[in-house]
């Protein structure tokens, strides 16, 4: 992936992260943390969503609408907004599972 | 002497929780709300090898957080009522994301048998489980489970009945966490137990001390009137910022991330993967019902049917009905004619009026949507079309799933009120049901038609349409930026779908109905009786004539307009009926039909609607939402009266 992400910004060590919402069908990335409000952190954390953990971006509603991303082998649909507030590191070569 | 056993279901949604609760219980069966909350409980009950087993299933949850309701309401039970034991169904073909409720519950320190359930599903996918490792890492009995087939629900019971009676014994799994987070676990749990002996009786120390430590405020709100309240709560928070500081994290997710990587230990070992996955028919089903430009005319397709099942089957069954009560009302009032007829008419039009409003209006249509609500529950294609139509609920301060409530209320109100329930919150339950209740019903629909649409015009009838989607759009936001509390964004499982069962189905609809009968009948006959009464009494008369100056000064409406309204309240399309049998509806200039029809379409929604509102959110919301119904109508009606009169003269 060589793609820059529009919302992307660097880090520390110069890493590309992005917003969950921003990867692109099919690509994966590694959650880094989610920002908001103290229900919403807990909530994406209890789903799955805890930093470390691989998920893969499977589709994006039309008109801005929900995303579907699988996480710990569990299909889940995340609204626009709250796949915004996750952010990923991209994971740079899709292995071949 | 027969020995008494309570058990509990619990686990996430989609698991088949709800098929082995059937397969347990059958139709013995009492589904209602737990106290106070719009959170559906079905008990039952079933004998076996001696004991009679009382079954609570628990809602479908992902944790035992303070996230919604249903999680409350879960933990609550499990460590108040303390039941002997819990069995926890687990979906084999997800073992790491189940696991995570499983590790709350053994937190819980209640005593489990697990249910490893759609061991077929999950060999589909080439997942095999080594049900003897699992069972030794948790130290908890695990039974596989092909619920939908009945295949090892006798071995599971056989089970439960063995740990409930001693005769097996285990061993529960103590979750230690990492060395930073555990010992401040253990410190909490030391001081709780010191300065709070009374909540240590109730609930386990450690468990207040991890609940503590994740800033669970619903445990923050039991500790207050506990003498050292303060004392704890300054302490806990203490640990846990210093805890948040060294990982740079909510406290919440520490402990999640740290469930979660034991989770995933446990699933590691114990899963076999076996041939790799082939995309099957259910994979399918799911890439063409979510998808971007075919989704939706097969959500339109699938809200069709619906309709059509709904209020075809729902119409010929009233109509059905009516023809054959109609006859028997006739029959008591002959055969009561020897009393006094203000007696006969509280008999036949108040009481039995009543009885047949709720047989001929409110259950032909509740019994096919409950089938359908079932099915689409256990199909798993609610989640899609909550998918396709987020962005667009989003706008009035909801999300995806409201959508289904909310296209319900364009047949009846009654069945749209009670799919509210699929909304997580109270908060959302609330705003859901405010807003289907100003969504035209189809007897709001024949006012609308045969009054606007036949006198005035089809275009005028669709402005009205066009006007009431737009006032629901604006009425939503205001209810969302009026009421407290955080709105949730769209977070939800896709389950795979599934091919529901039709016992499942069949049973989940008889005791849904049967609840239904139960709670709002005896409010409908209330209603009509009161209305007749009032009739009989002459109160209506005076009524009419208080109301005058809304009904001719502020609405501009003819003063018998009034009578018919207040007997709409009954059932909507009474108003009209009433209304052309007082006066030629020709009489009526075009602005007084539309401001009748835009009254109707608004005020306080029918009797059967109102008992379902009190069914689902208590007595006060069920009563502000009737109070902001008539008051809305009021206000659009003298508005749209004097803006209407400027228009068109």
């Amino acid at each position: 992936m060589f793609r820059r992400k529009p919302h992307g910004h660097s880090v520390g060590n110069n890493e590309e992260l992005c917003a969950l919402a921003d990867l692109a069908e099919g690509e994966k990335g590694v959650v880094v943390k989610a920002i908001g409000g103290f229900g919403l952190v807990r909530r994406l954390a209890e789903m799955g969503l805890t930093p470390g953990t691989e998920v893969k971006l499977v589709k994006k509603g039309s008109f801005g609408g929900p995303v579907e991303v699988e996480v710990r082998g569990v299909a889940l649909a995340l609204g626009r907004g709250v796949a915004s507030k996750v952010l990923v590191k991209p994971v740079k070569d899709e292995p071949h599972d | 002497m027969t020995r008494q056993l309570r058990v509990a279901l619990a686990g996430n949604a989609n698991v088949g929780k709800s098929v082995i609760f059937n397969q347990l219980t059958g139709l013995n069966q009492i589904v209602g709300n737990w106290p106070g909350k719009t959170v559906e409980r079905a008990e039952g009950t079933l004998h076996f090898k001696g004991y009679t087993i009382r079954v609570i299933d628990l809602p479908g949850i992902y944790s035992l957080s303070a996230f919604s309701i249903e999680e409350i309401v879960s933990r609550e039970y499990i460590a108040v009522e303390k039941p002997d034991v819990i069995i926890n169904v687990v979906d084999a073909s997800a073992l790491e994301r189940n696991l995570y409720l499983t590790l709350q519950l053994l937190e819980l320190e209640a005593p489990i048998v697990m249910a490893l359930n759609q061991v077929d599903f999950a060999a589909k996918k080439g997942i095999r489980i080594n049900v003897d490792k699992l069972s030794e890492m948790l130290g908890i009995p695990v039974v596989p489970t092909v619920a939908i087939t009945g295949s090892g629900i006798n071995e599971l019971l056989t089970t439960v009945v063995a740990l409930a009676s001693g005769e097996i014994k285990f061993n529960p799994l103590k979750i230690r966490f990492g060395a930073e987070i555990e010992e401040r676990v253990q410190k909490i749990q030391k001081f709780v137990k010191k300065k709070l002996p009374r909540m240590c009786a109730a609930y386990p120390a450690r468990w207040i001390a991890i609940k503590l430590l994740e800033r669970d405020e619903d445990i923050a709100n039991k500790l207050k009137g506990h003498e050292n309240w303060a004392e704890v709560l300054k302490y806990a928070e203490k640990q846990a910022a210093e805890l948040e500081k060294m990982h740079g994290e909510p406290s919440p997710v520490i402990l999640a991330s740290e469930r979660y990587s034991i989770a995933s230990k446990i699933a590691k070992e114990v899963t076999i993967l076996e041939t790799p996955p082939r995309i099957s028919l259910e994979q399918k089903l799911d890439a063409i019902t979510t998808h971007n430009v075919l989704g939706y005319p097969i959500l339109i397709g699938v809200i069709l049917a619906m309709f059509s099942l709904i209020f075809v089957g729902g119409s010929f069954l009233s109509s059905f009905l009516e023809s054959i009560l109609s006859d028997i009302l006739l029959y008591i009032e002959v055969s009561l004619a020897f009393l006094p007829q203000e007696i006969v008419k509280l008999v036949a039009d108040g009481v039995f009026g009543g009885i047949i409003a709720g047989i001929t209006i409110a259950l032909p249509y509740i019994l096919p949507f409950y089938i359908i609500l079932a099915l689409i529950e256990d199909s798993g294609y609610l989640p899609r079309a909550a998918f396709l139509m987020d962005n667009l609920m989003h706008k009035m301060g909801l999300h995806g799933k409201a959508f289904i409530p909310l296209v319900l209320g364009y047949g009846c109100s009654v069945p749209a009120c009670i799919g509210c329930r699929i909304m997580e919150t109270e908060r959302e339950r609330l705003i859901a049901a405010f807003v289907v209740t100003l969504i035209p019903c189809a007897a709001r629909t024949v006012i609308i038609l045969g009054l606007v649409g036949k006198y005035v015009g089809l275009h005028a009838a669709l402005a009205l349409y066009i006007f009431d989607l737009a006032l629901v759009f604006f009425l939503g936001r205001i209810a969302f930026k009026v009421l407290p509390g955080e709105p949730v964004g769209l977070i939800m499982e896709m389950p795979p779908y599934k091919r529901p069962s039709l016992k499942v189905v069949l049973t989940k609809t008889w005791n849904r109905i049967k609840d239904f009968v139960y709670i709002a009948f005896p409010i409908i006959i209330a209603g009509s009786l009161i209305i007749t009464a009032l009739n009989i009494t002459g109160f209506i008369d005076y009524a009419t004539k208080a109301a005058k100056p809304i009904i001719s000064g502020w609405l501009g409406l003819p003063e018998e307009a009034g009578v018919p309204l207040i007997f709409g309240v009954l059932r909507k399309e009474l108003a009209l009926i009433l209304l052309s049998e007082i006066l030629p509806l020709e009489t009526l200039s075009a602005v007084q039909m539309i401001v009748f029809a835009i009254v109707a379409m608004l005020y306080i929604p029918c009797v059967a609607t109102v008992a379902a509102l009190l069914r689902e959110l208590g007595l006060k919301k069920a009563i502000a939402i009737t109070f902001v119904d008539v008051a809305v109508a009021l206000l659009v009606g003298g508005l749209a009266y004097r803006i209407l009169l400027l228009v068109i003269a």
